[in-house]
């Protein structure tokens, strides 16, 4: 292989060359495009439960309160008895798991959507503990109160007010903006985990619907092993009964709705075609520009050039132009991805794990996590693609450069 | 001059489907001989020529180049037996349009393992000597007829072929650079000991070889 025709060929015939670069650029931005959307969109759908520490939740539907008086449970989420959490907690791919109690209180001149969280996890509804814009965090063991800003401010709540909810008396030691957070199990009040868990265990709506222990809870939220999650959503379906609700990344892509959200599938459909097309483009423009050059092959091998040499020079050519192509062809993808960054996406979350009694106002709106689409090249997906152009390249120019290299001279020189 | 053969034909024939256009050639030409092969348009020169220079295969027959039987060798063997021993002037120069005058001229040493200086001196001592140095990065696009055919020629001669095979070499220039490329043909069968067979169907460019060949229909008639 000779670097100098090898340069020459490329640079002199800017056009050949131009038409193999461009051709195939587009199919591999393409390739590159489609993933980096299917990624983006797996990203997006994770991001409503990373925002609460957590990559699954758990919760139980259950029967509507007979009477909506004092505490009641949601009818989206019924107990979760100690003794499943436990059994939860051995599961494979279970790496850790925040509990919660989410609860509806119906006072006379009030209605509060009161969360009860661990004042010291790292997974779960805790997290908040970073959202406290005025005062402090909830204390270990101590009956007290955060509230939500946004209902802080509607009622005139300010921290070292007192607060009554279901005849028990809450000293408010902080705010929380709540919506720094997760749009998953927003409350107006957050008491720590053993509060709400006495609340509820002390009502007779609740234990009318869900007979409800101390030590129980619930909502679940669990940190697993990304790998494991699908077998851990179907474990948990099977253990939980046909009324649980499992929140997985995965749930959250099918209610995207859209085609890269909907199915691996797909993007793998699409990702072959990209590389099918590609590979039509490369070795199409290839064959039509080797095939212009039979005299030259024949003048190689008449002044000596062996088969393996015209086949190594064709191969370091389309090596080459495919490479250039792979180039292009990422940073093609990599402005179509800085563009698409600033596309908006819309994450509706069910009202189910969030819920608000409908009654009240904004009670039936449907509730979106917004965000920018995530859209990035990974150097992983960049090098698959660099390195798919050089094996496009290589067999391409191996195959055509055989090819052509068993050309006669004499068929090709002869001038009569 | 003549100091043996250094090719030999005996009987060879060569068929495109059931038209025989070489029948039974046999001839030799000895070292540093310039034969020229005369003939009609579609006569059978240029296959004669492709059949003794081992760029073609023939049906019959046997062609003795160097001492070295090269009917029976392979593509490759042929291919590295030409590198080493022969030379090629085509009638439409062939010259690579992307390398300038002394790449092509260097293009048979292209697959050699030996520097690139080396390549480059052997090339523009050849160009030089064809009174081209001062056209030797020029693409074969901006050289004139007769110089793409001296550089054709130099890039013949950059192996230090033993015998130079010439089809119909003049046929696309004008008559002065034709008389001009014949006198380098002629110097370096003179001077430098190289055989050469040209092919023409101008018998009038014949007089200057040693020998003439006469081909009609497929056959060497004197």
């Amino acid at each position: 292989m000779n670097l100098r025709y090898l340069r020459n060929e490329l640079y002199y015939q800017k056009r050949r060359t131009l038409a193999a670069v461009i051709g195939l650029s587009i199919g591999i931005a393409l390739l590159i495009i489609l993933n980096a959307l299917s990624m983006a969109y797996r990203r997006a759908a994770r991001v409503p439960l990373q925002e609460i520490g957590a990559d699954v939740t758990v919760q139980r539907s259950g029967d509507v309160p007979k009477e909506l008086t004092g505490a009641v449970f949601p009818c989206s989420a019924v107990t979760i008895r100690d003794e499943e959490v436990r059994r939860i907690e051995a599961l494979p791919g279970v790496r850790g798991i925040g509990k919660a109690v989410l609860l509806w209180v119906f006072d006379p001149n009030r209605v509060w959507i009161v969360l009860g969280v661990e004042q010291q996890n790292s997974v779960g509804p805790s997290i908040l503990r970073n959202s406290v814009i005025e005062g402090r965090f909830l204390n270990e063991g101590k009956s007290e109160a955060l509230v939500e800003v946004s209902y802080a401010r509607q009622f005139g709540i300010k921290v070292g007010d007192t607060l009554s909810v279901a005849k028990r008396d809450y000293p408010v030691v902080g705010l929380v903006d709540a919506s720094r957070a997760a749009k998953i199990a927003v409350a107006n009040i957050y008491l720590p985990l053993l509060e709400a868990q006495r609340l509820a265990a002390s009502s007779g709506q609740v234990q009318a619907v869900s007979p409800f222990n101390p030590v129980d809870v619930n909502l679940l939220f669990i940190q697993a092993d990304e790998e494991r999650i699908p077998e851990l959503s179907s474990a948990l379906r099977t253990m939980m009964g046909k009324n649980a609700t499992i929140g997985t990344p995965d749930s959250f892509l099918k209610l995207l709705g859209s085609l890269f959200a909907l199915s691996d599938k797909f993007t793998l459909a699409a990702s072959l075609i990209a590389i099918f097309v590609a590979v039509l483009i490369a070795f199409k423009t290839m064959a039509g520009n080797i095939s212009e050059r039979a005299r030259e092959i024949g003048v190689l091998k008449a002044v000596g050039w062996i088969n393996r040499n015209v086949v190594a020079q064709l191969l370091a050519e389309s090596v080459i132009e495919c490479f250039m192509a792979g180039i292009l062809g990422l940073l093609i993808a990599l402005v179509a991805a800085y563009g698409l960054s600033f596309l908006t996406v819309n994450i509706p979350i069910p009202w189910e794990m969030s819920p608000t009694p409908h009654f009240l106002p904004g009670g039936g709106d449907q509730i979106f996590k917004t965000l920018r689409l995530p859209v990035h090249v990974p150097w992983t997906l960049a090098s698959f693609a660099i390195l798919l152009s050089l094996i496009i390249g290589g067999l391409t120019g191996a195959l055509l450069g055989r090819n052509i290299s068993k050309i006669k001279p004499s068929e090709v020189l002869r001038h009569e | 001059m003549n100091n043996g053969t250094i090719l030999t034909a005996t009987g060879l024939s060569k068929k495109y489907g059931d038209l025989e256009v070489v029948k039974g050639v046999s001839l030799s030409i000895d070292t540093g001989e310039f034969v020229c092969l005369v003939g009609k348009s579609g006569c059978g020169k240029t296959t004669l020529l492709s059949l003794l220079s081992g760029l073609e295969r023939p049906a019959a027959g046997r062609v003795m180049l160097e001492g070295k039987d090269i009917t029976s060798a392979s593509e490759d063997e042929l291919a590295l037996f030409r590198r080493e021993n022969v030379g090629f002037i085509f009638q439409s120069f062939n010259l690579i349009p992307t390398l300038s005058a002394w790449e092509n001229v260097a293009l048979p040493l292209f697959p050699i393992k030996m520097t690139g200086d080396e390549r480059k001196r052997r090339a523009t001592d050849l160009l030089e000597r064809m009174e081209l140095g001062h056209r030797m990065d020029h693409l074969p696009s901006a050289l004139s007829g007769g110089e793409k055919q001296r550089v054709a020629i130099a890039r013949a001669l950059v192996n230090h072929p033993k015998i130079l095979f010439a089809d119909e070499p003049i046929g696309n220039l004008d008559s002065a650079t034709g008389d001009a490329i014949l006198e380098i043909l002629n110097i370096l069968h003179t001077q430098d000991g190289v055989a050469i067979l040209m092919v023409t169907h101008e018998v009038e460019l014949a007089k200057s070889a040693n020998r003439l060949i006469r081909m009609h229909d497929g056959e060497v008639q004197s």
